[in-house]
């Protein structure tokens, strides 16, 4: 482990407040470049090993709140944050999906991201993709992914395996290559310190500058560090929370962009289920609307999957070696928002879904359960309340019927769009390489900075974003 | 409120509950799965620990009257928005304890 306790007082060039995918890759690039960083990551640092995937060990340990968190809303949308050294990255799926270029494209235009070249973010995900290990499984698909595979063929969409960051030995057993395996090893072997168990509470401010951090310890002490430069890279909810308490407003925490998702679980003959990985297939016949995956299935997971129709779906249960959960995402409209109140520790997080989205949900739980029947499932446990198993194509048409999002089990793992980058004054958070707007030094550089949400698992382009806005930073240091 | 902690609030309610719901599932583990959810409400963010112990306190008081668990079970199957959130976040932490310790446990809690 190359973390160590904080002290009360601390110094440093540069602080970078979180250690995932936009802190990790943040730091690295900043150390490497000979400047003096400091990260601070409020969670602890877990080997991987340490904790079994998916567990609710592991979500005590590596989510904050133990992976209770909600945006609140008609219907409310679950979802979780990793908070731990390494972030998301260390509790996420691991599947990897480069930027789509065209999506790139139009957010240059719609936000007026200055000096942003595409095709330079598509150059930075060849060198994450090295780094990561980025490939597909050599062993092959799981049982549950094999499934999709099947339903989606069967019905003639598009599919495929998705690759993921995950280096394999010669036995074929996999690594995940996390922050904490990767670009945070990197950082400190440049001389980059990395602290944990250390809440940034609030930023200092002198004008247009912040001086200070002011952090709380594991014991309850204060402590203060002091900086040239910050960079805020806590996620989509913590970094606009912390601007907000720190008394930064704007165009911050106003915009919440997610995925919502929609689940159900498949029965099949024999079993398939795998408790401790997710399947890596996914659906994107409808992109970028509307797509499928699989999620994290064991056992606890599948009884949370029947508990919204529990009275008529509870004796599947004891079938959970034979069933696997998969999900239906969308692209929303919807927005939400991440507000701090004064005396709470914690920003109140609000989503809204559209009318268009609730529909796109209804039709994606739809298509969704069509496949699993194709897929050769015996029953299909949609998650909402007043659901019917479904059996036949016929089902399908009434379990639509009678969806409601607001009975509905909705949540979701990307998180993004609270601080949005580019020119454009009346939307953006930040200028076009991550500085908030009317401040001088500090920075915003992980998921917050993407306009929208974008439709795909984001984690590369964030990791692309945050290289891209470091490098330049640190070319900005270069210069005096 | 950071005083407040869960287990007096929410306890009597999540045993009442998961006894109902699983009736089979032996004392020592219900109070286990009881701990375990108190706990979880006890790391919830503070707006959303606030609004659980608000609404834990209501049913709690109507838990110590006579009738009152049923007027509580009424009032839970009508329509209001967070009220109705209150025993789903219940079940989601003490079903999700229950399966992940327990995989063989039967649809009423019994240890198969």
């Amino acid at each position: 482990m190359i973390a160590r306790p904080a002290d009360a007082a601390m110094d440093a060039e540069v602080l970078v407040i979180g250690s995932g995918a936009g802190g990790a890759t943040t730091a690295a690039v900043l150390a490497e470049a000979g400047i003096d960083v400091l990260v601070v990551e409020e969670g602890e640092w877990v080997e991987q090993g340490d904790t079994v995937p998916f567990s609710l060990d592991q979500m005590d340990r590596q989510y904050r709140a133990g992976g209770v968190t909600v945006a609140l809303g008609l219907p409310s949308v679950a979802y979780t944050e990793g908070r731990c050294a390494g972030g998301g990255t260390e509790v996420n799926s691991g599947l990897y999906w480069r930027p789509p270029g065209e999506l790139l494209a139009r957010w240059r235009e719609d936000f007026r991201i200055a000096d942003f070249d595409p095709a330079e973010l598509l150059s930075i995900a060849d060198e994450v993709e090295t780094v990561l290990h980025v490939g597909t499984d050599p062993a092959g698909p799981t049982a549950p992914s094999e499934a999709m595979r099947r339903g989606a063929d069967a019905l003639g969409w598009r599919n495929g395996e998705i690759p993921r960051w995950m280096r394999h030995d010669g036995s074929g057993a996999g690594q995940r290559q996390s922050m904490t395996r990767t670009y945070l090893p990197r950082a400190a072997a440049s001389g980059a310190r990395i602290v944990t168990g250390c809440r940034v509470d609030r930023l200092e401010l002198d004008g247009d500058r912040a001086v200070a951090a002011h952090t709380t310890l594991p014991d309850g002490r204060t402590g203060r560090i002091t900086f040239r430069d910050v960079f805020v890279c806590g996620g989509a909810i913590q970094s606009p929370a912390l601007l907000q308490r720190s008394g930064i407003r704007g165009n911050i925490g106003r915009s919440l962009a997610v995925h919502p998702t929609v689940k159900l679980a498949a029965r099949f003959a024999d079993p398939l289920n795998i408790p401790d990985d997710v399947p890596v297939h996914q659906v994107k016949e409808f992109a970028p609307h509307l797509s499928f995956g699989g999620s994290a299935s064991n056992p606890g997971l599948v009884a949370l999957s029947l508990l919204d129709e529990w009275n008529g779906f509870r004796d599947a249960v004891v079938d959970w070696p034979r069933i696997s959960v998969y999900y239906a995402a969308i692209t929303s409209q919807g927005r939400g928002r991440v507000f701090s109140v004064p005396r709470l520790r914690d920003p109140i997080v609000t989503y809204h879904l559209t009318a268009r989205d609730r529909a796109l949900l209804r039709s994606g739980l739809g298509r969704l359960a069509l496949l699993m029947l194709e897929a050769g499932a015996d029953t299909v446990f949609p998650s909402f309340r007043g659901a019917p198993a479904v059996r036949t194509r016929k089902h399908v048409a009434t379990m639509e019927r009678l969806f409601s999002a607001n009975r509905a089990s909705v949540m979701t793992v990307h998180l993004c769009s609270t601080v949005p980058i580019g020119e454009e004054a009346a939307r953006c958070g930040a200028d076009s390489f991550g500085r908030v707007h009317g401040a001088t030094n500090i920075h915003v550089n992980d998921a917050s900075l993407l306009p929208t949400a974008p439709g795909v698992n984001p984690q590369a382009t964030v990791m692309a974003f945050a290289i891209r806005n470091a490098r330049r930073f640190a070319a900005g240091e270069s210069h005096g | 409120m950071q005083q407040v902690r869960a287990l007096p609030v929410v306890g009597g309610f999540a045993d009442r509950l998961l006894a109902e719901d699983l009736p089979d599932l032996p004392h020592q583990r219900r109070a286990e799965v009881v701990g375990f959810v108190a706990r979880r409400v006890d790391g919830l963010p503070s707006f959303t620990r606030f609004g659980v112990l608000l609404i834990g306190v209501v049913f709690r008081a109507l838990l110590a009257v006579p009738g009152g668990w049923g007027l509580g079970r009424v009032v839970l199957r009508l329509p209001l928005p967070f009220v109705a959130e209150y025993p789903r976040l219940v079940r989601s932490l003490g079903y999700a304890y229950v399966w992940e310790h327990w995989p063989s446990t039967t649809p009423t809690g019994g240890a198969a």
